[in-house]
């Protein structure tokens, strides 16, 4: 019974996938990537999705960092408006960057005021992937460093390191698995952005246009051109989550990470 | 722990197996399935509540129906979406039902200070128009080539899926301009100025309606297809603001 159910979970998670590449010959999917389109999408998610992995590092980090060192009322309200972007909807994403970011939304007029051109730009879809990559990140990233053995920066303090070198010495390289795995992570979440995006930064070719969104146009105007790039998002992704384990397994010694509550995870 | 492995998911195929459309049983009650170009949502839906409606741009409707979607009847904003169908004898022979005109529509705070198509030109704008591909943006290609505006299209930050999101983001404020169906600027006249384009430069604008050939309910998509064409349908769509059938397709 056991064998059966995996079998036809397995069976039905894989064929969708299997199924991309077996539509038309490999060559035609090579060549369908060659298009102006899929090369101009490829061109715009490395772009923005570079800029919002600086982003989500350089924010990130420090915020898992604190929150690693709370307990109690403070860290699960900041745990929870953390988390909530990895739970809702990427339409509600959108939603909310249009009445905060948009034109007329809440900060509209002071970004404008500032001479920040957000709306139907980069900018745009750097904030929209940011938004929901993020948390992908700062939740890994806090059990990384809530992984490491307390004794250890408590002795670096002993020794006379302020918090800062604490932090950079000790804490840092400790929990570099664990921060490579949860950048991975929104690295993955960021590159499927498509919600957020296509409501808060419109699609165009070459500007805006990212490979999800450029499934989305070119699954009605060439085909083909709509499965060569999410061939090559199923390789990417692959690539991504292989890493992942590759890393976890690496610096812990333990098996599989799986998204879970920092508190949760137990080792037996 | 096997047993309950093995009511989970006996469970989980009762749970499928009823979401699954029971066949034979109510037929005559069952709602068809109408797939209407996106322009058409507001008067489909209040002309007959009892059907089930999945409105978009024609194009990708068209796309889904030739991989099997499950369709009744299909409602095209350009006789080319119906007419390649046709031709793959994917629908019944399609007719001409209804037509529209395009205006420029503007945010009623008016950012760039558009007060007519040429400002597209003279203005730095942000102009949101649909995709080559979606019938409402092939026609605004017409338009602007007509009136001489084609350098306008450099202006375009956005090509939308379909009509109702460039009239989304014009009604939001993200965008300062954008060309829809004068039928789509009136559910959102109260944050919308619409700027008319002249008759001259309107590209010939045809709805087509057809029966999908796999419909299980043939005899029930032809009746409605004959309701939308019929006195009552046509007054609806006028009424809607959409234009007569022109004359030289009748």
């Amino acid at each position: 019974m056991l064998v059966v159910t995996t079998g036809v979970a397995l069976l039905f998670l894989v064929l969708p996938i299997v199924a991309v590449f077996l539509r038309v010959p490999l060559s035609d999917l090579l060549s369908a990537l060659g298009s102006s389109a899929a090369l101009d999408a490829i061109r715009v998610t490395a772009e923005t999705i570079a800029f919002a992995m600086v982003l989500i590092l350089v924010f990130g980090t420090p915020a898992a960092y604190w929150i690693s060192s709370r307990r109690g009322a403070v860290r699960d309200v900041v745990v929870t408006l953390v988390e909530l972007p990895l739970v809702l909807p990427p339409a509600v994403a959108g939603i909310g960057l249009l009445v905060a970011f948009g034109r007329a939304g809440l900060l509209g007029g002071t970004v404008d005021a500032l001479g920040i051109d957000i709306a139907f730009t980069k900018v745009a879809v750097i904030l929209a992937v940011t938004f929901v990559a993020s948390p992908f990140f700062v939740r890994t990233a806090v059990a990384a460093f809530e992984a490491v053995d307390p004794t250890l920066p408590a002795a670096a303090r002993t020794l006379g390191a302020g918090p800062g070198r604490v932090f950079f010495r000790v804490m840092l390289p400790l929990a570099k698995g664990g921060l490579g795995a949860g950048a991975a992570l929104a690295f993955a979440r960021g590159l499927g952005e498509f919600g957020a995006t296509i409501m808060f930064a419109g699609s165009l070719q070459g500007v805006t246009q990212t490979l999800s969104l450029a499934i989305y146009e070119q699954f009605d105007v060439d085909f083909n051109v709509a499965l060569a790039i999410s061939a090559l998002l199923i390789v990417v992704s692959a690539v991504v989550l292989l890493s992942v384990k590759l890393m976890t397994r690496w610096h812990s010694g333990s098996g599989s990470l799986i998204l879970s509550a920092p508190s949760s995870r137990q080792r037996n | 722990m096997r047993n309950r492995f093995a009511a989970v998911f006996a469970i989980a195929l009762v749970a499928a197996s009823s979401l699954a459309p029971s066949a034979g049983a109510h037929r005559q009650a069952d709602p068809l399935t109408i797939y209407a170009a996106a322009s058409l949502t507001e008067v489909f839906s209040s002309f007959d509540r009892a059907q089930r409606y999945n409105f978009a741009g024609s194009n990708a409707l068209e796309t889904q129906i030739r991989n099997g979607a499950p369709a009744d009847v299909f409602a095209s904003a350009a006789p080319l979406n119906t007419q390649r169908l046709f031709q793959a004898r994917m629908v019944e022979k399609p007719v001409t039902f209804t037509s529209n005109r395009l205006v420029l529509i503007v945010p009623r705070s008016n950012p760039a200070g558009i007060h007519s198509v040429y400002d597209l030109k003279r203005k730095p704008v942000k102009l949101v128009i649909a995709g080559a591909a979606v019938p409402v943006g092939g026609y605004t290609r017409t338009v602007l080539r007509k009136m001489g505006l084609t350098s306008v299209l450099s202006k375009v930050v956005s090509q939308e899926s379909d009509v109702k999101a460039v009239t989304g983001k014009v009604a939001l404020g993200q965008a300062d301009a954008g060309f829809v169906y004068a039928t789509d600027a009136r559910p959102v006249r109260t944050q919308v100025s619409v700027i008319r384009i002249p008759a001259w430069a309107q590209p010939r604008i045809r709805y087509e309606i057809a029966v999908v050939s796999r419909s299980s309910h043939k005899a029930a998509a032809r009746a409605w297809v004959k309701k939308i064409l019929s006195p009552r349908g046509q007054r609806a769509l006028r009424n809607a603001g959409f234009l007569p059938i022109p004359k030289a397709s009748r």
